[in-house]
This record gives C-alpha cells, sequence and structure tokens, in this order.
C-alpha cells in the first residue's frame, strides 16, 4: 500500500488562490477525512490528487512517485464521485467492468473480478440491471464497486454520501469503514459533514479557505480544538463559543460575562491576563444540569426545549448569548423545563484568544488529566 | 322492483347510487376543467397561434384531400366534384413516370439518411473533441452559414461550381487531365451531388441538436472515465455516442418520418428533362401533374400516397426504437 503526501500543494485559478500551500501526510493504509465548509478547498484537493486538476505549485508524491506531471490513469488511484457518475448505457456488471475493459484485462479475469466485488457488496443480484433501475444506496455500492474492481493503490472519495438520504447515509457510512477494515486500501475522503469525518476518519483534516486548520484523530480534534473555528465545526451541536473577560481571583483565574462567573483552567497563558478579552468555549455535552464536583454553575434562561429522544437540546440564553445543553431526558422531559442553570467542570472549559481564535496553552490541570 | 333478501341493498339501490356517484364525477371534472381554464387562461393564449396556424394551414386543407378519390373539376368545386373511388390511384400505379419518381423518391432519401444522418453527428463530436475555441467558434460559423443561405442561391453555387467550362470542379479535374464532364446533365451524377449539397448546407446546423446533447452529457462521467484510463477515443465511443443515443434514435425517427419530403425545391432547381431519369421524386411529379399540368386530384392522390407511406415510416421507425432502445417519440 502507499501513502500519499502534499507538499505546499497550492492551486491557482488565474489571479485566485484557492488552496494555499497545504501539507499533508497520509500514511498508508489510512483513512483520511477533508472536511469544512462548502469553498475551503477540499474537494479542489482532492481532483489534484486525482490528477483531475492541475498542481499550480508544490509536490505530490503517492508512495514514493512524484506525481504532478503523471496522467490520472497512471497513478494508480481509484475515485467515488460524489453524483456517481455511473454511465447509464451500461448496466451495473459492465459499469464496474468499465475500467478493467479500458485496461484491456482479460475477460475471463474481468467477469471474476466483477462476480467477488459484486459479491463483497451485496450487489450479485443487480448485475443485469441499468443504474436507472437502481435505488441511491445500491447506485452508491456500485460508483465503490468500479473503484474496488482495480485494487487501486489509493481510494478517493468525493462526497460520495451527500445525495443520499439521512438513514441510507448513516447505512453506507458503516459499509464504507466496514469495507477499508476488509481492504485496508489508503484513503482520501472528502466530506463537509462533521459527523461522516468523525465516525470514518483515522484522522481527520479541517480545512477553511484553502488553509488546514488543524489535523488529528477526531477525539483530539474533539477534545482539543485548535481553534474556534475547528471547535464550532467538530461536535453536533457546535461547541457554545461566548465572549468573556478575565478577572484573577485567589483560586484562579474567573470569565466573566453578561453578570456569570465561569472558573477558568490555570492556563500558563492566562497568568497575570487580568482583564484580557477571550473567547469561552463550552461544549453542549460538557454543559450539565446535574452539580458537578469542581467548576461553574450559570444561570440561564431557558428558550426552548428540542426532544431527540434519550437526549435533549436546550436552547438557553445568558444575557443575550445564546448556549445549548445536551441533557439526558431519562425518558421524560418535564424535569427539563424548569432548568435555569447548568454547571460546568472547570477542566472542560476551552479558552481561545480573542484576536486570533487560537487555543489557549495547555492546562496544569488538563495535562494532569 | 327486485329486492335481495337477507343482508345487502336492492340491485336498483346500487344502480341509482352509481349513477349519482358518477354524475358527481362527471360534475367534479366539469367544474375542475373550468377552474383550470380560468386559471391558466394566459397559457392557452399563448399556445392559441399555434393551435391556430395548424388548424387553418395543417388541418383544414385536409378537407380537400377528398379529391384524390373524387374526378375534380374547379368549376365543381370539392363537394360537387363526382366521386371516383380509387380511380386516380390505379392511374398513378399505371404510370410509368410515378413508378420511377417512387423509385428515385427511394434511393435518394435513402442516400440521403445513409451518408446525410450521421454527418452532423460525426461533426458534433468532432466539434466537441476541439479544445482551441477561437478554432471552434470559427468552424462552426463556417459549417452553420449554409443553411442560412437561400436554395436558390445554393443551387446557383452549385450549377456554377460544377459548370464544364468555368467550374471550380472540372477546373481541378482538368489539372489532372480529366476532360471537362457535364455533371449536371449526367443522370448518374445528379444523385450524388444532390445528397453532397443536402450534406453541405444543413450537416452543420443539424449538428448543432448533438452539440446541446453533447453538453448535457454528466462531466463527472468523463472525470470517472479518465481515472479510469480512458483515452479521448475511448470516451467518445463509450460515453459521449451512447449518452446522445436517445437524441440520436429521436433525430433518426424525425428523419424517417420526412424520409419521403425530399427537399424538392432543390431538385426542381437542379434537374433538368435530361437527368428526370434519377432526379424526379414524387414531390416533383406531383408539382408537373399538379401545378403545371393542372390535374389536382390526380397529384393530390400522389401525395396522399407519400402521406399515408411517411406515417406507415414514422410509426414503424418509433415502435423499433421503443422495443429496442426505451427511446421514442411518443
Amino acid at each position: 500500500m502507499s501513502g500519499v503526501t502534499l507538499e505546499k500543494i497550492v492551486k491557482r485559478y488565474g489571479t485566485a488562490t484557492v488552496v494555499h500551500g497545504i501539507d499533508l501526510q497520509v500514511q498508508p493504509k489510512e483513512f483520511v477525512v477533508l472536511v469544512g465548509p462548502s469553498g475551503c478547498g477540499k474537494s479542489t484537493t482532492l481532483r489534484m490528487i486525482a490528477g483531475l486538476e492541475e498542481i499550480s505549485d508544490g509536490e505530490l508524491r503517492i508512495g514514493d512517485r512524484v506525481m504532478n506531471r503523471v496522467a490520472p490513469k497512471d497513478r494508480d488511484v481509484a475515485m467515488v464521485f460524489q453524483n456517481y457518475a455511473l454511465y447509464p448505457h451500461l448496466d451495473v456488471a459492465e459499469n464496474i467492468a468499465f475500467g478493467l475493459r479500458i485496461r484491456r484485462v482479460k475477460k475471463d479475469e474481468i467477469a471474476r473480478s466483477v462476480t467477488d466485488v459484486a459479491k463483497i457488496l451485496g450487489l450479485t443480484d443487480y448485475l443485469q440491471r441499468k443504474p436507472a433501475d437502481l435505488s441511491g444506496g445500491q447506485r452508491q455500492r456500485v460508483a465503490m464497486g468500479r473503484a474496488i474492481v482495480r485494487h487501486p493503490a489509493v481510494f478517493l472519495f468525493d462526497e460520495p454520501l451527500s445525495n443520499l438520504d439521512a438513514k441510507l447515509r448513516t447505512q453506507m457510512r458503516a459499509e464504507i469503514k466496514r469495507l477499508h477494515k476488509r481492504l485496508g486500501v489508503t484513503s482520501v475522503y472528502v466530506t463537509h459533514d462533521q459527523v461522516e469525518a468523525m465516525t470514518l476518519a483515522d484522522r481527520i483534516v479541517v480545512m477553511r479557505d484553502g488553509r488546514i486548520e488543524q489535523i488529528g484523530a477526531p477525539m483530539e480534534l474533539f477534545n482539543h480544538p485548535a481553534n474556534t473555528f475547528v471547535a464550532g465545526f467538530i461536535g453536533s451541536p457546535p461547541m457554545n463559543q461566548f465572549e468573556a473577560a478575565v478577572e484573577m481571583e485567589d483560586a484562579g483565574p474567573v470569565a466573566v460575562a453578561h453578570g456569570a462567573r465561569i472558573a477558568l483552567p490555570a492556563l500558563d497563558a492566562l497568568k497575570g491576563a487580568q482583564g484580557r478579552k477571550v473567547i469561552v468555549g463550552i461544549r453542549p455535552e460538557h454543559a450539565s444540569i446535574e452539580p458537578v464536583g469542581k467548576g461553574s454553575t450559570v444561570s440561564v434562561e431557558l428558550d426552548l426545549v428540542e426532544t431527540l429522544g434519550s437526549e435533549a437540546l436546550l436552547h438557553t440564553s445568558i444575557g443575550d448569548t445564546p448556549f445549548v445543553i445536551k441533557a439526558e431526558t431519562g425518558g421524560d422531559t418535564d424535569h427539563l423545563s424548569s432548568v435555569n442553570a447548568f454547571h460546568v467542570p472547570v477542566e472542560r472549559i476551552k479558552v481561545f484568544d480573542h484576536e486570533t481564535g487560537r487555543v489557549l496553552g495547555s492546562s496544569q490541570m488538563g495535562a494532569a488529566a | 322492483m327486485i329486492r335481495h333478501q337477507g343482508a345487502g341493498p336492492a340491485t336498483e339501490e346500487l344502480v341509482i347510487e352509481a349513477r349519482e356517484a358518477l354524475r358527481h364525477r362527471v360534475r367534479r371534472r366539469a367544474i375542475w376543467v373550468g377552474d383550470h381554464f380560468r386559471r391558466e387562461w394566459q397559457i392557452y393564449v399563448l399556445l392559441a397561434p399555434t393551435i391556430i396556424w395548424f388548424i387553418l394551414f395543417l388541418y383544414k386543407p385536409m378537407y380537400g384531400l377528398q379529391i384524390a378519390f373524387k374526378d375534380y373539376s374547379i368549376f365543381r368545386g370539392v363537394a360537387g366534384s363526382p366521386w371516383i373511388g380509387f380511380e386516380h390511384f390505379q392511374t398513378l400505379f399505371g404510370n410509368d413516370q410515378f413508378l420511377r419518381a417512387i423509385k428515385n423518391t427511394v434511393i435518394i432519401s435513402f442516400y440521403s439518411l445513409l451518408f446525410g444522418f450521421p454527418m452532423p453527428i460525426i461533426l458534433a463530436l468532432m466539434f466537441n473533441e476541439v479544445l482551441q475555441q477561437a478554432f471552434k467558434r470559427t468552424a462552426q460559423t463556417i459549417v452553420y452559414l449554409p443553411h442560412f443561405i437561400s436554395s436558390v442561391i445554393i443551387a446557383g453555387i452549385v450549377i456554377t461550381a460544377f459548370s464544364p467550362s468555368a467550374g471550380i470542379v472540372n477546373t481541378v479535374l482538368g489539372w489532372f487531365g480529366v476532360d471537362s464532364i457535364y455533371f449536371l446533365t449526367k443522370p448518374e451524377w445528379f444523385r450524388p451531388i444532390f445528397v453532397g449539397t443536402g450534406i453541405w448546407q444543413e450537416a452543420g446546423f443539424q449538428s448543432i441538436v448533438y452539440l446541446a446533447a453533447i453538453a448535457g452529457v454528466n462531466p463527472s462521467l468523463y472525470e470517472s472515465a479518465v481515472v479510469d484510463g480512458a483515452s479521448r477515443w475511448q470516451m467518445m465511443w463509450k460515453i459521449t455516442l451512447p449518452s446522445i443515443m436517445p437524441t440520436i434514435i429521436i433525430m433518426l425517427i424525425i428523419r424517417i418520418g420526412n424520409m419521403l419530403e425530399v427537399s424538392f425545391e432543390m431538385i426542381i432547381l437542379l434537374y433538368q428533362p435530361a437527368t428526370f431519369e434519377t432526379a424526379d421524386v414524387v414531390n416533383t411529379f406531383i408539382y408537373r401533374q399538379g401545378i403545371q399540368g393542372g390535374q389536382y386530384d390526380l397529384a393530390a392522390a400522389a401525395g396522399l400516397f407519400n402521406a399515408v407511406v411517411a406515417f406507415v415510416l414514422v410509426m414503424a421507425a418509433n415502435t423499433i426504437a421503443k422495443r429496442y432502445s426505451r427511446t421514442s417519440l411518443w
């Protein structure tokens, strides 16, 4: 298996630069997800790896080979497209076999490969059907079959699940995960859906405006976001963020916002930070409606309770700042309508620089934990 | 009155109920249609000119078709002329000139279909492969241009080009030591010249339909094929051509329907008695007999025959297309 290395990759369209010199090392057999909002350059990056877009600057290597000027067919990659890109005039078997036919693989070998792939993807009964006669999920499986059958060194997925409904998406997500476990092929996957990124990735690459904001394992990004953008993008619902001023007390730093006083972790960056403006980040799942050991209690005004089943989202506000709390329902939401405060353990609080949005240095408490 | 014993209403009651329900349905439908017209009248106003045109110029003249079965006289009118059954058809099929016209129509149509139909498709595929935009636009303009030139001028250009004294064709042949050929007086040259002229005049313009179809092909099919390793030639054969096949089939059905409608004004402009043997088609026969010879009833019979054959052809083509390709006109 080959890894993929991007070194200072730049993409320009005329005078507009859409990818600003990104560096990324995808290890062999690794599943890396590029995630970010529309226009962040994730699909362009993927297309540069596939060879569908020229690389304006920098170096792309697959394995040890520099691929900048290599034709897509010689890069040993297979790509799954957002709209499946199935040939409407060919049946499932012919669609899967297309790449092999183009490469003039022997007929009996093609038949064997198609049968194997169809078995893996549960498409055996549909081999003679045309794409128009398949459901969205089946079409997606055929698209994956077309990629798998060639045994490429790298799989590239360009938002492959975004055309499916929510239920099917969950199902296909699990199938892709199982498939990757089984085949162990290096994969680069593009999505704007952070849930997909969290569930599928060995490592997530969060992108914004053609730059990488953070690279890390899903839980690393969730627990230790590098900045307010990553904190807001990873996690559902996103992390609550609000401006506050730091006040130094005997027990340690405290954030003051809208009359609320929230104890902050004893960060090196907050030493002598009296009056400094910061952004405080608290994940909805870390704000508890039950009292916690060492932490703060913040009064809120409850606007709305959104019931999800075992959990509920409490839409509240601290002053005029909206704040979402994720709470267990225990099968009943009646007790949630009287919520007027939340409690948050000090080690769960993230503090970001007001100007740059970067997270402020690791806390002694967090490091100890 | 027959009544059922036991449970269930009487048959008569059921019939009355059913009638009532039907009446309600009809009334509801009438109300629905009325509402629909009141709501959407603007659309019908827009549609009206086309419908009026169809009625006036395509349906109303059908009334006159009956003269194909009558001994028509201008003085007695269509209604006043006596019926004579299939006499005109018997006359036509006993007429060598008409049979020759049918034969010529079929041969010319077949050649036009064989050589003329694929040409716009080939042109569109070629244009699609041209990456240099300025060259593409210039080439497209050049091939579209003849379509906008009047048939009379086109015929003039053809006559001049094939002229034995100063025509470019004979001049070029002269360079190779070939004696001048009187192309337009030789029956064996008429069909190639006519079919070639038709291709030159229309192929470019007809390619627009296929270019539009090609533009509608999902670009990711090509990208996927590129990643799979397909060459441009393979993409043309395996993606572009199959993707525009429904358009090709529709155009073929329409073409077959119009097959016998050989562009007769061009034939009239190019043919002469010396080439009647290969050039005279049903439409020119109708023109000579009906308009020039004043035999309107005989010409109407010939025209009706032409229309019936065209109708059968388009029905057959549509049925075949539906059976083998999922694509059809209706």
